[in-house]
């Protein structure tokens, strides 16, 4: 083993050494690495009282309300996971992404155990990109309906334009 | 729902930084290869660059 | 490897004896000034046209999305800029495995001149996704795995311009770039895979090797063309910076004849 080769091999087995440390590391914290929580974790193990949480899922659609309260619109909905709701109260300007079936992040506390106050409302958007028209056309042929869901998988493969 | 003002401001600043950062280069280049004309028409050996 | 001991196999000897020779060829700095002063228009003129047609076609031509509207014209530049960040800091880590390794003084002068155009692609990738954010997510920005993971991998940019240069003793500087280049390597896996690890606001990719892309194909043609023109372009800047760190090396040596070797290279 000539002198550079051992460096190779001295620099590889830090670096897989450092990795390990890191990957170790990431796994003990996983658990605060997520960013959001899910209704059925929320129900099943309900945070302290006025602790800000993250709670995320799909908008279940039907459940929107809109009300107002004293000039500020309100808006009540729920939040699902495919397996419990919460419902959630909003008072204040949704993001332009919101709407039924859409994925959303909020922040705020749980009040009862299916009861949550938001002070924040984050759409977020799935990895799907389309034009208007083919997502129109997808709902129209009973393909798909954004207000269920993100599109399933193999429309990809059927409807490719 | 369109956001003009937030695309715009997106390809603003990529131009901007693209455009300083090409800038930065060619000048350097000329000033690189200027100085090294003058500096080698000046010396008596001759490089092996 | 002494004489005594015969290699074992005698085709792969010669293909790494082989694959040695070529990169001290190509290494050697003034043959790379010459080779890359020889491609160097072909690269910025191709890298200008792709560009061009890719974020014309993106921010003209392409169709609205349906969820996102006009603000998924973003992407054109948010994707291209996340690909070469990556890419680049990758760029940096080889370098600091030859600085370390083989101390090629062409992989000195290499992770010197690409850390800063990095570090610009990082801040481009970082200023669009903030500014995709706010009227998509409603925020400009959230300490989710993917934001943070990216934003540690700029600073990890700006620690190395910062400690490339710090030191009198320009090898002592390369060797500690060049360490940390390749600690840092280990947040390329977690920026790639942070959003499948753990849940964040930031969405999966929508373009990976596995499976088809979730992109429809009237903006998947713009965007492949974005992130053509992009790459040609940080070549064509690394190879201009690089050719005149090149210059600047040797006008040291002409104007310092007497300095140490170190502080010249």
């Amino acid at each position: 083993m000539t002198r550079k080769t051992r460096r190779l091999w001295l620099v590889l087995i830090c670096i897989a050494c450092f990795g390990t440390a890191i990957g170790l590391i990431l796994r003990a914290f996983s658990s605060d690495i997520v960013f959001f929580v899910t209704p059925s974790q929320i129900v099943a193990s309900p945070p302290p009282d006025h602790r800000l949480v993250k709670l995320g899922g799909m908008v279940v659609a039907g459940s929107v309300h809109y009300s107002k309260h004293k000039e500020t619109p309100v808006v009540t909905f729920d939040v699902t996971d495919g397996r419990t709701a919460v419902t959630v109260t909003y008072q204040g300007i949704l993001p332009d992404l919101f709407r039924e079936g859409q994925s959303v992040i909020v922040i705020g506390t749980v009040t009862s155990k299916h009861r949550f106050t938001a002070s924040e409302v984050l759409a977020k958007h799935d990895e799907t990109y389309m034009p208007k028209e083919v997502a129109d056309a997808l709902r129209k042929s009973g393909k798909w309906d954004p207000r269920f869901g993100p599109p399933p998988p193999d429309i990809w493969h059927s409807n490719q334009n | 729902m369109t956001h003009p003002v937030f695309i715009i401001a997106s390809y603003g600043i990529t131009f901007i930084i693209v455009t300083v950062l090409s800038v930065e280069a060619a000048l350097r280049l000329r000033r690189a290869r200027t100085q090294l004309t003058v500096l080698e028409k000046n010396t008596s050996h001759s490089s092996n660059l | 490897m002494p004489d005594s001991i015969p290699p074992r196999s005698c085709t792969s000897h010669t293909m790494i004896t082989r694959t040695r020779h070529f990169f001290h060829y190509y290494a050697n700095p003034g043959r790379f000034y010459h080779i890359s002063t020889r491609i160097q228009p072909y690269v910025t003129y191709s890298a200008l046209f792709f560009t061009f047609i890719g974020l014309g076609w993106g921010l003209f031509f392409s169709p609205p999305d349906w969820q996102q509207g006009d603000t998924v014209r973003i992407m054109y530049i948010h994707v291209p800029t996340a690909i070469l960040a990556s890419a680049g800091y990758a760029a940096l880590a080889l370098c600091g495995l030859s600085t370390l390794v083989w101390q090629h003084p062409l992989a000195n002068l290499a992770a010197m001149e690409i850390a800063p155009v990095g570090a610009c692609a990082t801040a481009l990738c970082l200023i669009t996704g903030s500014l995709r954010g706010k009227p998509m997510w409603g925020t400009y920005w959230v300490w989710d795995a993917r934001l943070t993971s990216v934003l540690i991998l700029f600073f990890l940019y700006l620690g190395h311009i910062s400690l490339i240069r710090a030191f009198e003793d320009k090898q002592r500087g390369y060797q500690a770039a060049a360490i940390l280049a390749l600690a840092g390597v280990i947040d390329l896996p977690i920026i790639k895979f942070s959003v499948d690890w753990w849940n964040t606001l930031h969405q999966p990719d929508s373009i990976t090797l596995t499976r088809a892309p979730t992109i429809s194909r009237s903006m998947l043609w713009p965007l492949i063309l974005s992130m053509l023109g992009f790459s040609l372009g940080f070549c064509a800047l690394v190879f201009a910076r690089l050719r005149a760190a090149i210059l600047e090396v040797r006008i040291r040596a002409l104007l310092f004849p007497s300095h140490r070797r170190s502080n010249i290279v």
